[in-house]
């Protein structure tokens, strides 16, 4: 059976982290998300895989290149515009042939969430889950195992039953999306609502894990869930007097300085170098390259590739977008902050920071809990920031 | 330069051959040939790319053979040409990379015995040599015939007489066998095998191998068996894939900054590079070909300011013919596929004069890693494209690790600096991927100045030969006629080149040298050339002296190759890619230059 993979969103309410890299690269656990989607298709033996990818599209072709190194062969489909999942579906109709899987790529996903869409057994179907917040969602109504249609972000409560945008599927919703698109509607959960009034599509509830990022600081959530699967790893270079607990993977090329304090559930990237008397706090994930100044403290925290945290620093609940480099003394302690999302205010009751790619700190910055810095800003020394700094601004 | 593959086993060795040519093709395709011993000695052979030989195959039936794929030194790309050779009787077939460099002596002492020769390479004599040495042993008649030839070469041969045996032979030319269960392999390069095995040994020079079904044996030239352990290969075929990108060379470019990332990998925190000490070192010489000679000259200016520490750079093929003075420098050898045949005999020259000799090669293992005292690898990862594009930045990166252990054991650097350099080094992955995040706006620049049929690359200082880079890329995949100059000798010539019609690229960083650049650009602007200057992020200045700038970071002066680098080969695959040219296999060239 082969798998469609949705990946050509660009992912805008992910705010300075989608700027040159698609939703799905964004790193949780320390991969990008769309590797546990590939992962969980891998293990349950579906390795046919077509990428629809678009928005910085070479972002996954260089990572995922042609899916050997991931045990899957992959095929890339380019949707040259972003119409709608169905519309980037249809895009994959000449790789496919007979009942085939579609998954979204942003999703953090495990096999046993796969191995449940499976359970139909090549008949159609979509895989819904319990949700505390299903407005913004699809929700699904359905009798017995049958699904009868999908709501869209309904203004009533229907049921806390959502779609994940799953789906076991056959050539038959071809016709309902050629259908769809002459009304101009290229919504997946439109043409599946529409193919269960001709023919039975089941509704199955999956017992596996399936996290969704809606805004930044979801992200931290998928972090903590990806790391819970940390192995402890060893590699590099651990300097004497270095402590540490809990399960922690250290990539290669990694150095330590005395007195560091690592606790897991942790992951370095390759090539990371952390200072003497740092404290690595659960559940951070470090990219590769990354270098953490002595005395620098960093809880609960995404830290892109290359990024580059100087001495006394404190950094919670944050995170930091590629090659980030603050100077000494950056303080982003976490703290219930508002934040303005595409124009939406959102209370967020623990919160650090969210720094996007390339922004520059210089010395003694402190940063209010919610604090959106966008991406290529420079921020001068001494500044106290709050709100939304617009990207490439200086900040004096 | 030219691709080999053989093959000794069970199964029928066509689709064997003909796959394992294709991962060669980077290594020449002017025509290509396939030789099988079934019933009988089977050769079929012609011009062109090996599709074209693939589409008029018959199928040939038979479990020992080789295929070649030729990039012509000596007679024309030519169907006559082609490889395999065969002797006067149709029994022995031979295929040959490297020069027979007495052939026209051998030629003519065979002609008077009566040898009949069809084709004008230098190749055909060794096969009729091996054929008046026949006495019903094929490697003893080669070994002979080997001795009364000289020159560089990788040789197979079959017999067809002798199935399920292919002997072959190296000198100064690459051989690999690879070893599988019940079939061994032979190629020039490990691309060729890792379908079928990653157990790989590597055959030396002056040293002959016998693949049989069940059995591979090394011996020297006088027949001596020697003993090899295979070793196991770690990268996979995966490498060699397109990945959704049009071209090796697109995909190849936007791996910069993993290749970037890898070269650096833990060798940054406490600057240990691959054991290099730098004790005694007191002058360093750089000494490459092609694009690695690039990459050689930025060093020059990398050493200098980092390390404070003279430095001069050299071409492989003019260095090892030159006198040495007195100094014994360290000297620096640049190869990516570590076989370049002129950069191995530099070594070997270097070493005679007694120097310190250093290599950075992207091939583990590869022949000039054995040539010289130490190694640093870059570790860009297998690259396919003809064109050199991540190798080359790996290369500045290695060269900026060098740089900086020099800087700090010379004490050249404080502890402040030096720091500051690391960090600025961390950046470098970053500043990579800020080009390819503009990859739009430099396919449009390349439709605005890809149309014109010469184009002028200026630079000075490190960006000088980083122009140079920009021209030869230009040149080798778009075929468009491109020069280039340090700015400020336009004055003394070049400036009669220039014309409405012939756009300019100037590379304008900031560096000690930018306010001269902007008097070069108002010399060639004046003169009604188009100017795409490549400059810094936030430079407001820039835009009001040229036509188009193409912003890269804010970097220290110093690793402003990089990321200029980058821009300047997506540039030249944009262009080459609106012209529709032929951009991962251009005419006439090779990826490894073997021969001299």
């Amino acid at each position: 059976m082969k798998a469609v993979i949705l990946a050509a969103g660009e992912g805008a309410r992910m705010g300075p982290f989608t700027a040159s890299v698609p939703k799905v690269m964004i790193p949780v656990g320390n991969r990008p998300l769309l590797e546990s989607t590939v992962q969980a298709l891998v293990e349950n033996g579906v390795r046919d895989l077509v990428l629809v990818v678009g928005y910085r599209r070479e972002r996954i072709q260089s990572h995922f290149q042609d899916g050997k190194a991931f045990h899957a062969r992959i095929t890339y489909v380019t949707q040259t515009k972003q119409l709608g999942t169905a519309h980037a579906v249809a895009e994959a109709r000449p790789h496919l042939d007979g009942p085939f899987l579609v998954l979204n790529g942003s999703n953090l996903v495990d096999g046993r969430f796969v191995e449940d869409l499976l359970g139909s057994g090549g008949k159609p179907a979509v895989l819904i889950t319990q949700s505390e917040r299903p407005r913004s969602y699809g929700v699904a109504t359905v009798e017995g195992d049958r699904l009868v249609a999908i709501t869209e972000k309904p203004v009533e409560m229907i049921s806390n039953l959502i779609n994940t945008g799953a789906y076991a599927l056959d050539e038959r919703i071809f016709e309902e999306i050629d259908r769809l698109a002459k009304d101009g509607k290229h919504d997946l959960p439109s043409a599946v609502s529409a193919l269960a009034q001709r023919t039975p599509v089941l509704a199955i509830r999956t017992e596996g894990t399936w996290v969704d990022a809606l805004y930044p600081w979801d992200l931290l959530r998928l972090n903590a869930t990806a790391l819970k699967g940390t192995h402890e790893v060893r590699s590099g270079t651990i300097e004497p007097a270095v402590t540490i607990r809990g399960r922690v993977s250290i990539g290669d090329g990694c150095v330590i300085r005395s007195g560091a304090y690592l606790q897991g559930p942790l992951s370095l990237g390759p090539g990371c170098e952390i200072g003497p008397n740092a404290v690595l706090l659960p559940s951070t994930s470090l990219g590769k390259n990354v270098r953490i100044g002595a005395h620098t403290s960093v809880a609960n925290s995404i830290l892109m590739d290359d990024v580059i945290l100087g001495p006394a620093s404190v950094v919670q609940d944050g995170v930091i977008g590629s090659g980030v480099v603050a100077r000494a003394g950056l303080l982003a302690a976490a703290g219930a902050g508002d934040v303005q999302i595409e124009g939406e205010w959102h209370a967020v009751p623990q919160l650090g920071a969210l720094i996007g790619e390339d922004v520059e700190i210089a010395n003694g910055v402190s940063v209010a809990p919610g604090t959106i810095i966008n991406e290529r800003a420079r921020i001068e020394s001494g500044a106290r920031l709050r709100g939304t700094i617009p990207s490439g601004a200086v900040v004096l | 330069m030219c691709g080999i593959v053989g093959y000794a086993g069970r199964r029928n060795a066509l689709p064997i051959l003909l796959d394992g040519l294709k991962r060669l093709e980077y290594r020449g395709y002017d025509s290509a040939g396939v030789a099988i011993v079934g019933s009988g000695l089977q050769v079929v052979k012609d011009k062109g790319f090996i599709a074209n030989l693939e589409a008029q195959l018959p199928p040939l039936i038979g479990s020992t053979g080789f295929a070649h794929t030729r990039w012509a030194t000596h007679g024309a790309p030519s169907k006559v040409n082609a490889h395999p050779h065969i002797d006067c009787t149709g029994k022995i077939a031979l295929a040959h990379n490297g020069i027979i460099e007495n052939y026209a002596a051998l030629r003519e002492k065979l002609e008077s015995r009566g040898h009949k020769f069809v084709s004008q390479t230098d190749t055909e004599s060794l096969v009729h040599l091996i054929e008046s040495y026949y006495e019903g042993n094929l490697e003893e008649a080669t070994r002979k015939a080997l001795h009364d030839a000289r020159g560089s070469y990788a040789i197979l041969a079959i017999h067809a007489d002798e199935p399920g045996k292919v002997v072959g032979a190296r000198n100064e030319s690459p051989l690999v066998v690879g070893v599988g269960p019940d079939e061994n392999f032979l190629a020039s390069d490990v691309p060729a095998l890792l379908r079928y095995t990653d157990r790989v040994l590597y055959v030396m020079d002056r040293e002959m191998v016998v693949i049989t079904p069940n059995d591979v044996s090394i011996q020297d030239m006088e027949g001596k068996p020697i003993h090899r352990d295979p070793q196991r290969i770690t990268w996979s075929l995966e490498d060699a894939e397109k990945g959704g990108f049009d071209h090796f060379m697109l995909k190849e470019i936007h791996e910069a900054p993993k290749a970037i990332h890898e070269t650096l990998l833990g060798r940054l925190a406490n600057l240990e590079v691959d054991g290099f000490l730098s004790q005694g070192v007191t002058s360093v010489k750089l000494v490459a070909c092609g694009t690695s000679y690039h990459a050689a000259l930025v060093g020059k200016y990398v050493f200098e300011e980092i390390a404070r520490i003279p430095a001069s750079a050299e071409l492989a093929s003019e260095y090892r013919y030159s006198q040495g003075p007195s100094e014994r420098p360290l000297v620096i050898l640049i190869s990516q596929s570590g076989e370049t045949a002129d950069t191995l005999g530099a070594a070997r020259e270097a070493r005679r004069r007694g120097s310190k000799t250093l290599c950075i090669s992207n091939v583990v293992g590869s022949s000039l890693t054995r040539e010289t005292d130490k190694t640093i690898y870059t570790r860009a990862g297998i690259e396919i494209g003809v064109a050199a594009t991540k190798t080359f930045i790996a290369q500045l990166v290695a060269l900026y690790l060098i740089a900086l252990k020099l800087g700090q054991d010379r004490g050249a650097l404080g502890y402040d600096e030096l720091d500051r350099l690391k960090d600025q080094l961390r950046s470098l992955p970053r500043a990579a991927q800020y080009v390819l995040d503009r990859a739009d706006e430099i396919r449009n620049l390349a439709k605005k100045y890809g149309n014109a049929r010469d184009v002028f690359y200026i630079g000075r200082h490190a960006n000088y030969p980083v122009a140079l880079e920009g021209a030869l890329k230009l040149k080798e995949i778009s075929y468009i006629h491109a020069e280039a100059y340090a700015a400020g000798e336009l004055k003394h010539g070049p400036l009669a080149l220039v014309t409405p019609a012939t756009p300019v690229i100037a590379v304008a960083v900031q560096d000690p040298t930018y306010e001269k650049m902007r008097s070069n650009i108002g010399e060639v602007s004046a003169r009604g050339s188009p100017v795409l200057a490549i400059g810094t992020e936030g430079d407001k200045e820039l835009p009001k002296f040229v036509d188009d700038v193409f912003e890269v970071p804010n970097l220290p002066w110093v690793l402003s190759p990089v990321p200029v680098s980058v821009a300047l080969q997506l540039f030249a695959y944009e262009v080459a890619k609106m012209h529709d040219c032929p951009i991962d296999k251009p005419r006439n060239l090779a990826k490894s230059v073997t021969v001299e």
